[in-house]
């Protein structure tokens, strides 16, 4: 080789520097989006003198489960939150996602059916399934909110679970129609000379081969219900339906905030989102970019 | 983008796969809940909402509502210069975060595509889109403190004076764009990052083979094949964007002054927190209702819905 060794050695030193500078990019990118997370979880864990105190505590010490057990007033603190305050409101969230995430998922999957197979509604129906899940939330929310209140269905669940099944379903709708799609449509022809009927082919051909995509989709719908905040607060006034979102807005407005207890409860109200989130990590994609990306 | 569909049937593939007649009334059975959910808690709502618009409608007065024809929309358009400060707010939020939020998202993808850790570090920046909105406006709250603040102590060592992140007239407008840009640019990079892995190696070989820097490959080849992807990303940020409320709620609460009212929130404030104008309130939601319908049927029409449903 003709390469002289101070060319080469500049080249190696070009090369050396840009995956440093690389390295030192991702390293910032990463400080940016985690380190509010980062503080969220470690307030949780901290003992009420380091919740604030200056300079801010990055690497606490000492660490305590006292703020999920509550009794972790503090010093600053008139309000707290406990063990006892949380339980009603983490009920009511597991109830109304739960029974969201199973009722959404039952109405998108006939409908996602009915569009695969049999192209109801064409384009037009499509359309408005989109627009269904552009909508927001705050303009269907006073004359929901009148029109629960000649119901009596103020502060239910069902109010809040009927309220996430359109903001849920259009989402699952979209995503299954492209699960149906993959089923060979030879199965269902054979089933149908087999004698069954259309009920009996998508009860028995395509509903099994569509469930890790009804699991997704049920998953889903579960976060979206669990994080939702808007509906609740206008729909919902007391423990007996409120749910986590509520119980850290509530919290959030008081005047001096005990933030470890709050930082615990944020974190009771993250996790399974979370979790969930990463399982379902390609069917969301999916969903999100309205079935362009199939990861 | 879109895996390749190897048979297409054609129109008429109902009738072939099986069908005698009576096949349309059992699709009819198949989309009725949904049909039933949508107009009772959508459709229905909105014409209520058309209907109480036009109405002095208080639900903290004992009076009871009377008609008033277009006196809300009067107030919304002449008289209330809160809806030019919301309106305000959420332009110069959108014109500031969508930018920001594509770009960024967009570079992420590139910048930890190919780096050592690809897989942890992808899964560490998602994490911000993961978690509830009311979560990261906890989180948030406590880094913006004033006095015992993460990011105001950070600052001090540039010598930079505490700033009033919610509480200033510049900075709390900054300071909701900075958590939204934080939140949501995990979206982008996400969906840039799928789409960009199905790009076919083979266009970005051939690139290569013809002399493109990695550059020239990224912007003439990479890029322009997932323009539908970028899209539809940015079609839905945008939509989402005008429904902004949660962080408000948890942060600022639209302070101080209107400063970061948003339309969304302006909307609950008149018709909940300050009130209960549900009237008014309701003329309000017509407008941005009608304002969003119009955008989104537009934006629709951009899209190619057959092909991205496979139809």
């Amino acid at each position: 080789m003709t390469v002289p060794g101070a060319a080469r050695s500049r080249a190696t030193a070009v090369r050396a520097t840009i995956a440093a500078l690389r390295a030192a990019a991702v390293a910032a990118v990463l400080v940016f989006f985690l380190f509010p997370v980062y503080w969220l979880v470690t307030t949780a864990f901290k003992v009420p003198d380091d919740w604030f105190s200056m300079p801010p505590v990055f690497l606490p010490s000492r660490l305590t489960l006292v703020n999920f057990a509550g009794g972790a007033a503090g010093s600053m603190a008139s309000l707290t939150t406990s063990i006892e305050t949380i339980t009603p409101y983490l009920r009511n969230s597991v109830a109304v996602a739960v029974v969201t995430a199973f009722v959404s998922t039952a109405i998108a999957a006939l409908a996602a059916y009915a569009i695969s197979r049999f192209r109801f509604g064409g384009i037009g129906f499509a359309s408005w399934i989109v627009s269904i899940r552009m909508l927001p939330p705050i303009a269907t929310a006073l004359p929901l909110y009148v029109t629960f209140k000649v119901l009596g269905l103020l502060n239910t669940w069902t109010a809040l679970i009927l309220v996430y099944l359109v903001m849920t379903t259009p989402f699952s709708a979209w995503v299954l129609i492209s699960f149906f799609n993959e089923i060979p449509r030879d199965l269902d022809e054979a089933a149908v000379v087999d004698g069954a009927s259309t009920w009996g082919v998508f009860r028995l051909v395509a509903l099994p081969l569509a469930v890790p995509g009804l699991a997704a989709m049920a998953t889903l719908a579960f976060i979206q219900a669990w994080g939702e905040f808007l509906m609740a607060l206008i729909l919902t006034s007391s423990a007996a339906a409120q749910t986590l979102p509520i119980y850290l807005g509530r919290f959030i407005t008081g005047f001096r905030i005990a933030w470890g207890p709050l930082a615990a409860a944020g974190l009771v109200t993250m996790v399974p989102v979370v979790v969930f989130s990463f399982i379902m990590l390609r069917y969301l994609i999916r969903g999100l970019t309205l079935g362009a990306v199939k990861y | 983008m879109g895996s390749l569909r190897t048979e297409r049937l054609p129109a008429n593939a109902d009738v072939r796969a099986g069908g005698k007649a009576g096949r349309p009334s059992a699709a009819w059975a198949f989309v009725a809940p949904l049909i039933v959910l949508f107009v009772s808690l959508t459709t229905f709502p909105f014409l209520y909402m058309i209907y109480m618009s036009f109405r002095r409608y208080n639900l903290a007065a004992w009076t009871p509502s009377r008609w008033v024809g277009l006196d809300n929309y009067v107030t919304l358009f002449a008289r209330d210069p809160t809806v030019g400060r919301a309106v305000t707010f959420t332009a110069w939020f959108v014109v500031i975060a969508l930018p920001v939020e594509m770009v960024f998202g967009v570079a992420v993808a590139l910048l930890i595509r190919n780096v050592v850790g690809e897989r942890a570090w992808r899964a560490a920046v998602l994490l911000p889109m993961m978690i509830p909105a009311v979560v990261a406006g906890v989180a948030w709250k406590m880094l913006y403190n004033f006095e015992f603040g993460p990011v105001n102590y950070a600052l001090s060592f540039v010598h930079v004076a505490p700033v009033s992140w919610l509480g200033d007239f510049t900075m709390a407008p900054a300071g909701i764009i900075l958590i939204d840009i934080w939140q949501w640019t995990p979206f982008v990079f996400l969906v840039v990052y799928a789409a960009l892995q199905s790009v076919s190696r083979d266009l970005v070989e051939a690139a290569r083979v013809d002399g493109a820097g990695p550059w020239q490959t990224v912007w003439w080849v990479e890029l322009p094949l997932i323009r539908t992807v970028l899209w539809i990303i940015l079609i839905i940020r945008l939509i989402d964007m005008l429904k902004l409320f949660d962080i408000i709620y948890m942060t600022t609460f639209g302070g101080p002054g209107d400063a970061t009212t948003s339309l969304s929130f302006y909307i609950y404030k008149v018709g909940v927190s300050f009130g209960w104008d549900v009237g008014y309130a309701s003329a309000l939601s017509v407008v941005l209702l009608a304002a969003i319908t119009i955008l989104t049927n537009v934006l629709i029409k951009t899209l190619n819905l057959r092909e991205l449903l496979g139809l």
